[in-house]
């Protein structure tokens, strides 16, 4: 049995919500996250200001975030690893191809309790090791919110995204807190 | 049955000035030569609002969703082909559940991948994308074969609330290749424009950040 206690890494779902307000988030397209599932449901219920997308697939996650930005809008990616995985040639072609600025939230689905504090390279799960090596392979800059006070990440993503035109990840370490 | 540029040129022709075109490939390369051919051959006056899913097969419902959920003032005009639609079936769905008004979602249906170059057989010849559009949710779909037809129903289609799905039967283009056939080098603009055309975009529709 792991010694850590989860709620340590835990981010609040209104924490979040906060944060996301503060960048003037106005869209969440998605397919949803175990890792998320409590800011799932608070934006299922409905969040002023905030429209929710469900789509079917992450390359679809990828292109109506796209096509939202591109009308001006400021849309925040919700999807799982293995999502992103799914997306790498949409993420190619719109935020690395065409420079399309895209922040991503993605949930590290599978992360063993006992490898939260640690790098998570060191896990023994392939889905969740493989995801920050990736992520350099294809010059794809990424923030891991491992607690509530990473949640200031947000703002750096969003500044990154646009001055380099390119997608930043969010990688969300614990799954989510229903407070 | 139509041929492709005649299935374009009604969608060059008719779509309001300040709607936005979403295409993919094969559609993109029509649109460039009608578009050239509309502006005298000087590139600078070809039509606006214009962005191409490229290379990206299977992208251009996602973007045109995007775009009429950010804009739904705008008409937003996307031509799929056949087999970049079935890499995103599900899009359909996706499309359909966001309902987006002025919504006009076409399908050019040739049967084939590498139109005209080596016209490989697009899986399920027989499969209705518009049966899969109506059962997805789209508010109307219609399946249309005349170049006359389309060009009298295009506006009445694009005005339609809720999203609205048109299968249009077009020929297929002979293949060029062959024994001793040597495929060209894909240019640099292939896997620039779309880069291009997005910051363009942005430019006319004033949403650069």
């Amino acid at each position: 049995m792991s010694s850590v206690k989860l709620s340590d890494f835990s981010i609040p779902a209104s924490a979040c919500i906060d944060v996301m307000a503060r960048n003037r988030v106005d869209h969440v397209v998605t397919v949803p996250d175990w890792v998320q599932l409590a800011l799932h449901q608070r934006l299922e219920e409905g969040l002023p200001g905030v429209r929710l997308v469900g789509c079917s697939s992450e390359n679809q996650v990828v292109t109506v975030g796209a096509g939202l930005a591109l009308g001006g809008k400021r849309p925040l990616l919700m999807m799982q690893n293995q999502g992103l995985y799914n997306c790498i040639n949409t993420l190619r072609a719109v935020s690395l191809d065409a420079q399309m600025p895209l922040v991503f939230m993605v949930g590290q689905f599978g992360r063993e309790y006992a490898n939260l504090g640690q790098p998570s390279t060191a896990s023994r799960r392939t889905m969740v090791r493989i995801m920050e090596p990736l992520l350099n392979a294809i010059n794809v800059p990424f923030l891991c919110l491992d607690s509530q006070a990473d949640l200031v990440r947000m703002d750096e993503a969003y500044a990154l995204a646009h001055a380099r035109r390119t997608a930043v990840v969010l990688l969300v370490s614990a799954p989510m807190a229903w407070r | 049955m139509m041929n492709l540029i005649e299935a374009c040129a009604v969608v060059a022709k008719q779509r309001p000035s300040d709607s936005l075109l979403v295409a993919t490939m094969g559609a993109m390369f029509a649109f460039d030569r009608i578009d050239m051919e509309a502006a005298g051959g000087d590139a600078s006056r070809r039509p606006p609002g214009r962005i191409s899913s490229v290379p990206l097969m299977g992208g251009a419902a996602g973007l045109g969703l995007g775009l009429a959920l950010a804009m739904p003032e705008r008409a937003v005009v996307v031509v799929d082909g056949d087999a970049s639609l079935l890499l995103e079936l599900g899009g359909l769905v996706t499309v359909a559940n966001a309902r987006p008004d002025h919504f006009l979602h076409v399908v050019i249906r040739n049967g084939t991948q590498f139109s005209g170059l080596g016209n490989l057989a697009t899986l399920q010849p027989s499969l209705s994308f518009a049966g899969l559009a109506r059962e997805a949710g789209y508010t109307h779909t219609e399946v249309i074969d005349s170049a006359e037809t389309w060009a009298r129903r295009f506006t009445e289609l694009l005005s339609q609330p809720g999203p609205t799905f048109v299968e249009l039967m077009v020929e297929q283009v002979p293949p060029r290749t062959g024994s001793g056939f040597e495929l060209s080098e894909m240019p640099d603009l292939q896997f620039s424009r779309m880069g291009t055309e997005l910051t363009a975009l942005q430019q006319w529709l004033g949403t650069t950040p």
